[in-house]
């Protein structure tokens, strides 16, 4: 008896998430067969979460190291700007897209570099280089979206098919597979994850704490960056508060991923499972017509309910 | 009788950190409380004070039986304490800090700032203490924010006041200030439990002695009737080491510290000189530096002055990888804080320090490195269910040869040991000296830190005394006995 309620426990513990998610599909494909359950809608939501999931990757590595970043919302509309004016300049669009990575690399070093430096609070840092970074999209933009004479191009990003399968979701499973990889088979990872798991036994062991934090923090900014630009692409200009949105739903959706690894611990694939949740609830909600507080609220209580299991997941472990 | 205890003891996990003892204190007594690290003293203060729960025994306060199960009962009925790190909220001025804890004088739904303040300035006058209580506790100095706890203390009816090794963070010529006060306080008829290592300060103040020793009591004597040398004799055990077999002929300098000064002032002047073949002991009493001496050396500690060099080289910019790189590992105190990653798997956490040996181009071999953690957990006879298990699941022996493990990894030449076998079991203690010995014999230099005097004479060469952030007497281990070590420690 107690065994069998131990492995109840055990399977809730492991798959919780992922059986969380499949009810969610059910629960809409019962009650909208026509239009939810349909293999175009989902699809679509692979190419819905797209952006989602670039910006909750980088959320990811940073919380990998027991950092946070506020300004990445902030982070992703800026990405989305400087792309969209680059383009408007007439760059060529390589140099569209990889400039704003370099640049808001450097910003998100810099983030780390004063975290590292003066020992102050991410939080605190980040939340200031937010408001830096929406004065200066101001500066550049005057408040305005970035819409006129952008050239066709640009859009191709955001907007191109490979038959049926939108560019989009194919490059979020390419970026997903490749930081997979990087966190779980890579030098990089596993120090990451050992300065996460404890910051004085990385130290004493030997790994550069700062320089990893560092790095982190370059590729949280690097990841939201993309986010913003796919989104300019994808709608064809760039918002001056695209990036928003992100910001919440990107610690969202690696909170909910952090309750499908046994250790509670922030992982890529959670992470892309979080990000399909989060998505899905949004999808299904609006074809059911649910009013914008009422998916808000549903999203809000996921969001803690996450926490909380992430909370009791975790248990014992330091 | 002020205070009673009969037959109390306290278990942890299954070990006895307090046995059986049977302590009295009378009204208006200064009581001194004296004994080795470890040798229950706190153990006892925090059950006094309602910080652990007491599950054996009684305790009688003014001859009733009282059942003290929180530290808020424990103040209610009289018994204030005053630790080693004070507890002051820093930002908060003299009056604010002194009514922590207590009601505020409300009158007409405002804070009545100026009755609490002539409440406050009224305590510290009857005794005798001057300081402003306008400023906050971070403007104060370390004595004033003595006085202001002992203020603090006094808020309340006090009939016991418990300190923990008060002067350890003073001047002598602070200490003074804080004895005219307990010499007030003794006038007033509160009693005062006194503990601390320091045998001048004892037999100033104390007017009766406990002595403990490994959990248990050994006996209450009249401060007049013992002098120092009894009394330390009377706190250690007489003992001296003979177990395993020892050297004399050593190698090469292997380790050599010169100059150390911690920024953070703990370590005020450290030289240490290790051998090949050497296993040096390094003793000092609670609070003397040692552990930070040690942090210093690796590289992990900020340093203000002194050299440090491996095998002849100088370590020029001292950090944690430099350390490894020269070949020299530390093995922390604080093992879940500092040396091991809970949430980690086993084989992570051997492989910790040495990461980019089993990666090609970034990527990890796992292969090769499953081999090399299977072979230590192998040849260290690591009990563990499978590789992949998380270490916080290990039993605290296995924790420790995991750490082990680590270091090994690196090939050390010279070991930096901090309490290596605390909180593990006898078997793996002893696996720990062998191994050590072993390590030593191959050629390494082991640096040893024990607060466990025993040990330390048990498989120490040489031994280093430290005392208050120095490096004092180097001492040769041989027909060494406990109570002469301790001696260097206690004298000033």
């Amino acid at each position: 008896m107690k065994s069998k309620q131990g492995n109840v426990k055990h399977i809730l513990q492991s798959y919780g998430t992922i059986l969380a998610m499949i009810l969610i599909i059910v629960i809409f494909s019962v009650l909208r067969p026509a239009s939810f359950a349909t293999v175009r809608n989902f699809i679509n939501i692979t190419r819905q979460m797209a952006p989602l999931v670039f910006i909750a990757i980088g959320a990811t590595l940073i919380m990998s190291v027991n950092e946070f970043d506020l300004s990445v919302g902030n982070m992703a509309s800026l990405g989305g700007v400087m792309a969209a004016m680059l383009a408007v300049r007439g760059l060529p669009m390589a140099a569209c897209f990889l400039l704003p990575m370099v640049i808001c690399g450097v910003i998100g070093w810099f983030n780390g570099w004063i975290v590292a430096k003066f020992q102050v609070l991410s939080f605190i840092t980040t939340l200031g280089m937010s408001t830096v970074l929406s004065g200066i999209i101001y500066r550049l933009t005057g408040g305005a979206t970035v819409f006129e004479n952008i050239p066709k191009s640009f859009a191709w990003l955001g907007t191109t098919k490979l038959g049926p399968i939108p560019l989009l979701s194919v490059l979020m499973l390419i970026a997903t597979a490749i930081f997979w990889f990087l966190m779980r088979h890579m030098s990089l990872g596993r120090k990451m994850y050992a300065i996460g798991g404890n910051e004085e036994a990385a130290k004493i062991a030997g790994i550069n704490v700062k320089k990893y934090k560092n790095i982190a923090f370059a590729l949280c900014a690097v990841m939201a960056c993309v986010t913003g630009m796919l989104v300019a692409s994808r709608v064809g200009s760039a918002n001056t508060t695209a990036g928003a949105g992100y910001f919440l739903q990107s610690y969202a959706a690696v909170y909910i991923g952090c309750t499908v690894s046994k250790e509670g611990i922030p992982n890529i694939v959670g992470t892309l499972v979080g990000a399909a949740i989060l998505t899905i609830l949004a999808n299904g909600l609006t074809i059911m017509q649910m009013p914008t507080y009422m998916q808000d609220v549903i999203t809000g209580a996921i969001i803690i309910l996450a926490v909380i299991a992430q909370r009791l997941g975790r248990g014992d472990a330091k | 009788m002020l205070l009673r205890t009969e037959h109390i003891s306290k278990q942890f996990n299954g070990i006895y950190a307090l046995k059986d003892i049977n302590f009295e204190l009378l009204p208006g007594e200064i009581h001194g409380l004296v004994g080795e690290n470890g040798a229950g003293k706190s153990t006892l203060i925090k059950i006094l004070t309602g910080v652990y729960r007491l599950e054996e025994g009684q305790i009688y306060w003014e001859d009733q039986k009282v059942s003290i199960t929180n530290p808020v009962e424990s103040r209610d009925i009289g018994i204030n304490v005053i630790h080693q790190d004070r507890i002051l909220i820093p930002a908060f001025n003299g009056v604010e800090n002194a009514y922590l804890g207590m009601e505020y004088i409300v009158s007409g739904g405002k804070i009545d700032w100026k009755a609490m303040e002539k409440n406050v300035a009224d305590v510290a006058d009857s005794l005798g203490i001057e300081i402003d209580l306008k400023k906050t506790a971070a403007q104060l100095s370390p004595p004033q924010r003595t006085c202001l706890e002992i203020i603090r203390a006094m808020m309340k009816e006090c009939k016991l006041l418990i300190l923990d090794e008060p002067t350890a963070s003073l001047t002598d010529k602070e200490a003074e200030i804080l004895f005219s006060i307990i010499g007030k306080l003794k006038e007033k008829g509160t009693s005062i439990l006194y503990v601390t290592h320091r045998m001048d300060e004892i037999f100033r103040l104390t007017d009766r002695i406990t002595i403990f020793k490994n959990g248990a009591m050994v006996e209450t004597v009249n401060t007049c009737d013992v002098t120092k040398d009894e009394l330390v004799k009377k706190m250690t055990d007489q003992w001296s080491g003979q177990v395993i077999q020892r050297r004399e002929e050593f190698g090469d300098v292997l380790l050599e510290a010169k100059g150390i000064v911690s920024k953070d002032g703990i370590v005020k002047e450290g030289n240490l000189t290790a051998r090949s073949g050497e296993i040096l002991g390094v003793f000092g009493l609670g609070g003397s530096g040692r552990t930070e001496l040690l942090e210093c050396i690796y590289g992990y500690r900020s340093t203000v002055a002194g050299t440090v060099s491996v095998a002849g080289t100088v370590i020029a910019k001292p950090s944690p990888q430099n350390s490894l790189k020269h070949g020299m590992v530390l093995i922390c105190e604080d093992r879940r804080g500092k040396a091991m990653i809970g949430n980690l798997s086993i084989q992570n956490n051997i492989l910790l320090s040495n990461i980019d040996d089993y990666a090609k181009g970034g990527v990890l071999d796992e292969k090769r490195e499953t081999q090399a953690a299977a072979e230590k957990v192998q040849a260290l006879d690591i009990k563990i269910a499978g590789l992949k298990q998380r270490a916080i699941e290990l039993s605290g022996g296995n924790q420790q040869k995991v750490v082990f493990a680590k270091a090994l990894m690196n090939q050390p030449k010279v070991f930096l040991c901090d309490e290596p076998t605390q909180a593990v079991d006898v078997k793996t203690r002893s696996e720990i000296h062998r191994l050590l010995r072993q390590k030593a014999d191959e050629g390494s230099a082991v640096i040893y830190v024990s607060s466990d005097l025993k040990e330390i004479l048990e498989v120490a060469d040489n031994i280093q005394i430290v005392s208050r952030g120095r490096t004092r007497e180097l001492l040769q281990n041989r027909d060494l006995t406990s109570d002469q070590v301790l001696a260097y420690c206690y004298d000033k």
